[in-house]
């Protein structure tokens, strides 16, 4: 319309001009008018393409929430409202404190983090119990336009199936674990009292034949005892029951039930503190700790087919807070490629699997496990064909 | 003649019940046995024993079931009584010592002949 104004004003102030500047003017005028239609085309297309935008914002499959540049809820899905059981009008338009204090939208914002900040972090993949049994995944994402922040999406992604088939699958190794247990426990029992001679003399190559047996049965049950230490881990009910404790005393006895396996295998275990004064009391749950012990000696032991193998095991003050374990071997050390995984779950090292040595792969995840939840901290250093070291710290009692 | 001591061994597996059984007649006690843990009230209630080894998970009457009947009853609560288990749960250990279990064998984890030092430690050999 002002264009048109602009137009006719032109055209007046013209009358009287020659003919070729109005037929100039005629020019310019329809040139303008296809830049017109050329303008309301391109506006359409925007608006169809805004409305195509929000049509899949709408009826996204995953709920989203955007807050723009000054962390106010800018928009909000109908999925986002269905999850957080709240109407788009209450909360459009309120800042992150304001939601903060909004019943519906407090547990949310606790997720995100957001108390005492004024802006949001990025997550990703962060679980949140919305409800109980209803399980979100939250991932935050920054929105930048020509490098400059717009404001902050939050897509919030339904896993309760998820969560849900991960507990059975916890709780059928669980089961079945125990279902295992008993029939291994009975072979173990009846090779046992065969080899001590209880039911009638055996010969010698009867006799070797069974401890064959009787070390393949022991081999499954630490196997099925892994597997339910890992369910249990995953079920909530490995739980700890910590007392003041010597560390010492936890790796001395574990260095000694492994000695004899060390020297099976031809290598040295040694624990360095020999004359040293005690260590400070830690808080420890000594079973638990003694299974962690064990499972790092045992791999130090079982990859290490070295000549001269050994295997140094020292614990020293770190600082005037924790201890620190170092576990230290002259073996088949971690493939640099592999080392980012070997704390997950069934992870066994490609240079272990190709030398056929028995195990779970879930030693080290337990171990951590328990480690992290004495409040310390396990690490490592590694070199394929070198060796590795472990290290952990436990904090004082 | 020194009357050999009475153990009775409640458990409900046929194969652990007669490895057990055979171990402690074995090493020179007297044993009699038991499928469930009404089968072992039942024996309790009948004759006199020095020591009671138990399983926990068992059809009819539980072990902790066991435990809990014998502690009510002043003519039984005094007798030792050692866990023979295939699990070593946390909780089920703590509940099974506040029932006044002596001691706790995991099946898995013990070998035969480590029972038979428990019950001459308990039984004071």
């Amino acid at each position: 319309m002002a264009l048109e104004k602009d137009d006719n004003k032109n055209v007046g102030q013209g009358a009287g001009a020659p003919q070729e500047t109005e037929s100039d003017l005629r020019q310019a005028r329809s040139a303008l008018l296809n830049i017109l239609d050329d303008t309301e085309m391109a506006r359409r297309l925007a608006v169809e393409e805004r409305n195509k935008t929000l049509a899949i914002v709408q009826n996204f499959s995953d709920a989203i929430l955007v807050f723009d540049e000054n962390n106010s809820l800018e928009l909000i899905n109908p999925l986002a409202e269905e999850f957080l059981n709240a109407k788009q009008e209450d909360l459009l338009g309120k800042n992150m404190d304001e939601l903060l204090d909004t019943p519906k939208t407090k547990a949310l914002m606790e997720a995100l983090g957001i108390a005492g900040k004024d802006f949001i972090e990025k997550v990703f993949r962060k679980e949140f119990m919305a409800r109980p049994d209803f399980y979100l995944e939250i991932t935050t994402a920054p929105l930048i336009m020509d490098s400059q922040p717009k404001g902050t999406l939050i897509v919030l992604h339904d896993i309760t199936r998820e969560k849900n088939i991960e507990k059975m699958k916890t709780e059928f190794v669980s089961i079945s674990a125990h279902q295992l247990r008993t029939p291994l426990s009975a072979i173990k029992w009846t090779l046992r009292m065969i080899l001590d001679g209880d039911v009638g003399p055996i010969a010698s190559e009867q006799k070797e034949i069974l401890e064959k047996s009787y070390s393949s049965n022991e081999r499954m049950i630490n196997l099925v005892n892994d597997l339910l230490n890992v369910s249990r881990i995953e079920e909530g009910k490995f739980l700890y029951k910590p007392e003041p404790i010597q560390l010492e005393e936890v790796i001395n006895s574990t260095v000694n039930a492994l000695q004899e396996e060390a020297k099976r295998r031809g290598l040295s275990l040694v624990f360095n503190n020999g004359g040293k004064e005690p260590l400070p009391m830690v808080k420890l749950d000594k079973e638990k700790m003694k299974l962690a012990v064990d499972n790092l000696i045992n791999n130090a032991l079982k990859y290490n087919t070295t000549k001269n193998g050994k295997v140094e095991i020292s614990a020293e003050k770190l600082d005037d807070k924790q201890l620190r374990v170092t576990v230290k071997d002259n073996g088949l050390g971690i493939p640099a490629a592999q080392q980012a995984r070997i704390f997950t779950k069934f992870f066994r090292g490609e240079n272990v699997v190709r030398l056929e040595v028995d195990g779970s792969g879930l030693g080290l995840y337990t171990t951590r496990n328990i480690i992290e939840a004495h409040g310390g901290k396990i690490w490592f250093e590694s070199k394929q064909g070198e060796g590795t070291s472990f290290y952990f710290t436990v904090p004082f009692a | 003649m020194v009357m050999a001591q009475k153990i009775l061994i409640i458990e409900d597996e046929d194969i652990m019940r007669n490895l057990l059984s055979k171990k402690l007649k074995g090493a020179g006690y007297q044993v009699s046995t038991a499928k469930d843990g009404q089968e072992g009230m039942d024996l309790l209630e009948k004759e006199k024993f020095d020591l009671v080894l138990s399983d926990i998970i068992m059809p009819k009457l539980g072990g902790l079931e066991v435990m809990e009947r014998m502690n009510q009853d002043p003519g039984l609560k005094n007798i030792p009584i050692i866990v023979v288990s295939n699990s070593g749960q946390p909780v089920e250990l703590d509940q099974a010592r506040r029932f006044g279990a002596k001691d706790w064998l995991v099946k898995t984890e013990f070998d035969p002949q480590e029972v038979i030092v428990k019950i001459k430690k308990i039984l004071g050999e």
